[in-house]
Parts: C-alpha cells; sequence; structure tokens
C-alpha cells in the first residue's frame, strides 16, 4: 500500500512538464482512475493502472481534480484521472414542461448544470434508471431527450 | 518540494468520518454500540455523532452506555428530514466533527448516525469518507429489490438483525443475494448487533478501506 496524502498540483502545470515528459518516456507515469461518483471522497483506495495499491487522503479543503499529481518522484509519478461522466442531455418543450422537469430533478437529487436551454443530468448510474422516473413526460413530449449521448 | 515528503508512508492522518444511516428501527444505534468497543479493542482513537430530529435521545443513549467518554459523543438535532443534514446542507454535523477534532486531537474516526430514514438516505461526501447503509431482515427481504439510493450507493450495506429471518419469513440467502446483485457486487454484510454477530467483519473493512491499516 502506498499511502499519499493531498495533491501536490495538477499534471498540466508548467512546474512539474519537464519532469512529467521524462518520466511518461520512461513508463514511470500511473493513472489512478476514480469512478464519477467518488470524486468527492476525501479518502478512497484504488489501484493504479500499474497495479500500485493507493491509499489517498486529502484535506476537508482539498478537492481532488481530473489531472491532480498525488505522487512524484524521479522514477515514478501518480496522476488521478477521472472515468469519464456520463451525462443525460434533456430540452423542455415550453416553460411549463421545464417547470416539471425541475421539479423531478429536484426532487430526485440529481446533480444537474444547464448548457443553455438544456439541463444536464450527471448520471451516477445507467440512463435507463433515470429515463424511468420522468418516463411520462418524455412519452408525452413535454421533455425531448438530446440524441448525441 | 516539502509536499513530496507527504507523498510516502509518513503522511498525516486526518480523522476518517464515517456515516451510519438507514430506516427507522433497522439497528443503526444498536451498531454504533457494538462498533464503539470493537474499535477500541483495536486500539482506534474514536467519537461519536448522532443525530435525531428534535432530540438527543440516541446520544443520551450511547453516552450513558458506558461504552465511551460521553464527552466523545456529541448530539445534533436535524429539526427536519434527517437527510437534510447529511446531505442538503450538512453543515451542522461538519460543524460538530470540526469542533470533535479539535477538542480531541487524536481522534482518528468519527462514527455519524444519521436519524432513521427512508431508503432513499444517502450521505454527502463533503461529509463523510464511507457510508453504510443498515437494513434489517424484519423490514421485509424485498428492501433490496426496491433498489432505494441508500441500498444501491453506500459504501456498504448492512443487514441486521439476521437471527431474525426464520421468524419473519425471510429467505436470507436470497436477500443477500439480491443485496449483493443490485450493489453490482460492492460490499454487503450480515450482522446480529444484538450478539455482535458480524461486528469484526465490519471494523476489518473499515481497517482497510478507511483508516488505511492493511
Amino acid at each position: 500500500m502506498l499511502r499519499l496524502h493531498g495533491i501536490i498540483g495538477r499534471a498540466d502545470d508548467k512546474a512539474y512538464a519537464r519532469q512529467l515528459h521524462t518520466l511518461k518516456h520512461h513508463g514511470g507515469i500511473e493513472l489512478l482512475f476514480v469512478p464519477p461518483a467518488d470524486a468527492g471522497r476525501k479518502r478512497f483506495r484504488l489501484t493504479t493502472d500499474r497495479g500500485t495499491d493507493c491509499a489517498v487522503s486529502l484535506d476537508r479543503d482539498e478537492e481532488l481534480v481530473d489531472g491532480a499529481l498525488l505522487y512524484l518522484e524521479p522514477e515514478r509519478a501518480i496522476i488521478a484521472r477521472f472515468g469519464e461522466q456520463q451525462v443525460w442531455r434533456l430540452r423542455a418543450r415550453d416553460a411549463a414542461s421545464a417547470l416539471k422537469l425541475g421539479w423531478h430533478a429536484g426532487n430526485l437529487h440529481w446533480r444537474v448544470r444547464f448548457e443553455g436551454d438544456h439541463l444536464v443530468v450527471l448520471l451516477d448510474a445507467p440512463v435507463d434508471n433515470y429515463r424511468a422516473r420522468i418516463r411520462p413526460l418524455i412519452e408525452s413530449g413535454e421533455v425531448v431527450e438530446r440524441r448525441d449521448v | 518540494m516539502s509536499r513530496l515528503a507527504l507523498t510516502r508512508t509518513d503522511a498525516p492522518m486526518i480523522a476518517a468520518r464515517v456515516g451510519i444511516g438507514g430506516p427507522v428501527g433497522s439497528g443503526k444505534t444498536a451498531l454504533v454500540e457494538r462498533l464503539i468497543p470493537a474499535l477500541q479493542a483495536r486500539g482506534i482513537d474514536i467519537a461519536v455523532i448522532t443525530n435525531d430530529l428534535v432530540t438527543a435521545e440516541d446520544a443520551e443513549r450511547v453516552r450513558r452506555s458506558g461504552l465511551i467518554d460521553p464527552e466523545r459523543v456529541s448530539a445534533v438535532e436535524a429539526g427536519a428530514c434527517p437527510h437534510t443534514v447529511i446531505r442538503e446542507d450538512p453543515t451542522l454535523n461538519i460543524e460538530a466533527a470540526d469542533e470533535l477534532e479539535r477538542r480531541f486531537p487524536g481522534v482518528e474516526l468519527i462514527l455519524l448516525e444519521s436519524g432513521g430514514d427512508n431508503l432513499a438516505s444517502t450521505f454527502s461526501r463533503d461529509l463523510t469518507d464511507f457510508w453504510m447503509f443498515v437494513i434489517d431482515v424484519a423490514g421485509g427481504d424485498d428492501i433490496p429489490r426496491k433498489r432505494g439510493p441508500g441500498v444501491i450507493r453506500a459504501d456498504l450495506l448492512v443487514i441486521n438483525k439476521v437471527d431474525l429471518a426464520p421468524h419473519v419469513g425471510v429467505d436470507l440467502a436470497r436477500m443477500q443475494r439480491e443485496a449483493a446483485e443490485v450493489r453490482g457486487g460492492r460490499s454487503v454484510l450480515l450482522t446480529n448487533c444484538r450478539r455482535g454477530e458480524g461486528i469484526d467483519a465490519i471494523v476489518d473493512l473499515l481497517e482497510r478501506e478507511v483508516l488505511f491499516r492493511t
């Protein structure tokens, strides 16, 4: 087990560019893939793509970000990578439908963000689980799914 | 370069925060009462926060238990649905945990017991590093199949009161299998808190996944 505490910086920081570039050429970069649902954790145990068992803790005021540099030494670096966040884009037909959609999203505690006139749901489970919750709105045409997700 | 030293095994440990949620009567407080001595027996420095609706009933129960210094038990009164203070706005619980860490600098693990709630109850990652959801066989063996967020998303699902299974017509093996299926194979452990059965397995898991001792 490799104990890691805190974030050193970001892998794209200029300060680390040369060292990480050299490590990359020598196969010294390990990636620690963090599932999106676990991105908010302050403490977790995961295994890198090279098989290193990492026990990671962060200070309460630290936020794990994609590309966080967690470990850096002359022979090896470990970088956190978020698994790709799956999203579901929805658009309401009119204002009344938007109110209904917003009510459901809030009531169901969905994690969302807004992209123009689209509601983007950040998925923590298969999209069918989410679709089932608002199926009447979709079937009535009040809410339309964007098909490119 | 000072941060580089923190990436080694001498990294400081902040107190881990472990949530315990679940329906009313499933055995959350009983689990806390079993975990306290089990954790202490392994030399783990602990403190406890309990959540109640408008009283400090559970906190008083734990304080009077004689299992732990009463000063190490804090009470949070939600004043509303229990999930509001563990998920939507966990500020009260975060402050209570911060206060326990200030008063007891060596504390390694803080147990946060939620008030009894429903199957949709979940903990915010801002509050807890790991959380478990406690259900019991007497609540019905269909609970896992209902796929409540608490059952699905918890880091650990605890099925308590397993000794009652034959008395309430529950096929425990099937309940455990269905729980594992809906959770995608993530941890499901069985307990009988009245007799202390299954507690060591939970402590083993906490030592590995949260305290990084093994």
